[in-house]
């Protein structure tokens, strides 16, 4: 059939709206327990779609590639990755780690390549005897995520233990791994290419630090974050200045990791997060809403909370932050005043409990 | 200790283990991931011998404990021995009167 011209420029340009995405807005992607991933609108305060996933719980991790359209949810007691599609819920990635003979857990650490083609899990395997466990040495498992429900991994290379966060870097070869210090590895040859000491960064006067590192955020402003807390050796052991507590930053572009304390430690903060719009700015959450430049170390701002909160996130403005985690609320605050701007609860009062909190563009 | 003797594999293979160096393999926590790998403070004081960094409220905490298994001794292992502990409970602040006390032979 013969089309005018004028109607095959209407036809094309119809073709080509439909195909492009609506101008792309952030959500927020959490999970609660038993086993739900749920979509959030942190601009209309509420929930858009509540994923089930299936089989056990509890969800915990979620790894997004840079495309937004699938969530990578490491679920079933830490022994399974399920990836489901934000927009519609479908379930098109499934490995289950572990057989009747070998329990094999991955404790946080799952990563996905920023082209969505490959999925890394840290993973820590048990052989299960009748009368005794043989704890076996760690490794990455890496997947290909077009292998479907049943995938098991295409390859694995080792890597230490202790491992708890991952994630990719820009060079499309790499992923960091923190765990006693940070190691980044070639994902195709397997190769330990780097290793930034944090535990073993022997800086005169300061300890080993001490990193609880299991919330995953870091797609805002491309740098991977986490406090930490230090002893200071040449201070008198009864005095404030004895125990520090600092933020740790690596950023996934240059690929350099900072170290920085910023006061006394007084008080646990469990994640951090960089703002995209001032990257010597940090936010880190507990108990209280800290900002702390990471440039300078010194202590920006800070604001009792009413309830704990473990996971903290940012807008791509830098203007709002997301804090969830621990109970059944994400809290949203104003990032210059520390104002609360809203909130939005899960559905039944479910906990998000150790479940990560990622922005997603779609 | 020194009335103290071997009998079993198991123990031999601590003894051995204690005799071939590797006493020091089990340090305090930097990193931490999971099931006896922890060694801080319980849920009586806090960090800083107060209360303040403790959760708040405490029900705040007790999924976010037993999930990946952080004090096995204080919690049930939802990981690996107690994994239906919480089934259908899944507010701690609402449902945690509802949570049983757990005995080795459960």
């Amino acid at each position: 059939m013969r089309m005018l011209p004028m109607k095959k420029a209407l036809v094309a340009l119809c073709c080509a709206a439909a195909s492009l995405p609506a101008l792309a807005a952030e959500y927020l992607l959490t999970v609660t327990r038993p086993n739900n991933l749920h979509v959030v609108d942190p601009a209309k305060r509420e929930i858009v779609r509540t994923i089930t996933l299936p089989g056990d719980g509890i969800p915990g991790a979620i790894a997004v590639p840079k495309d937004g359209k699938i969530a990578y949810v490491l679920t079933n007691r830490m022994e399974s990755v399920v990836g489901v599609e934000i927009d519609t819920g479908k379930p098109v990635f499934r490995a289950d780690f572990s057989t009747p003979q070998r329990r094999v857990k991955g404790f946080f650490a799952v990563a996905v390549s920023e082209d969505g083609k490959e999925l890394y899990v840290h993973q820590a395997p048990v052989q299960l005897g009748r009368a005794e466990y043989k704890v076996e040495d760690t490794y990455i498992a890496v997947f290909d995520t077009a292998d479907g429900m049943h995938a098991k991994p295409r390859r694995t290379f080792p890597a230490p233990r202790r491992i708890s966060l991952m994630a990719a870097t820009g060079n499309p070869d790499h992923i960091i791994a923190l765990g006693w210090d940070m190691y980044l590895f070639n994902t195709k040859t397997g190769k330990l290419e780097k290793t930034f000491p944090v535990r073993h960064w022997n800086r005169p006067g300061i300890g080993e630090p001490d990193v609880l590192a299991m919330w995953g955020t870091f797609e805002q402003a491309r740098a991977l974050s986490t406090p930490y807390f230090v002893a200071k050796t040449d201070a008198a052991p009864d005095s404030a200045e004895a125990f520090k507590a600092g933020i740790a930053v690596f950023d996934l572009d240059s690929e350099t990791l900072k170290v920085k304390e910023f006061e006394n430690a007084t008080t646990a903060m469990f994640s951090s997060v960089i703002n995209p719009a001032a990257r010597n700015e940090a936010f880190l959450v507990m108990n209280q809403l800290t900002k702390v430049d990471v440039d300078t170390g010194q202590l920006l701002k800070r604001k009792d909370l009413e309830q704990t909160f473990y996971a903290i996130n940012i807008s791509g403005d830098g203007k709002e932050l997301y804090i969830g985690g621990a109970l059944d609320k994400i809290a949203i605050y104003d990032a210059a005043s520390f104002d609360k701007k809203g909130e939005i609860t899960m559905p039944g009062g479910a906990d998000q409990s150790i479940g990560w909190m990622r922005v997603v563009k779609r | 200790m020194k009335r103290l003797r071997a009998l079993n594999h198991k123990a031999h293979l601590i003894e051995q283990a204690a005799t071939d160096g590797h006493r020091e393999e089990v340090q305090l926590m930097s990193s931490v991931v999971g099931c006896t790998t922890t060694f801080d403070p319980g849920w009586e004081v806090d960090a800083f011998g107060g209360l303040a960094s403790l959760c708040q409220p405490m029900e705040a905490d007790l999924y976010g404990c037993t999930d990946p298994c952080w004090w096995p001794a204080q919690l049930a292992d939802s990981l690996n021995t107690a994994r239906d502990w919480t089934d259908g409970k899944n507010s701690a602040l609402r449902d945690w009167r509802e949570l049983q006390t757990l005995f080795p032979g459960d």
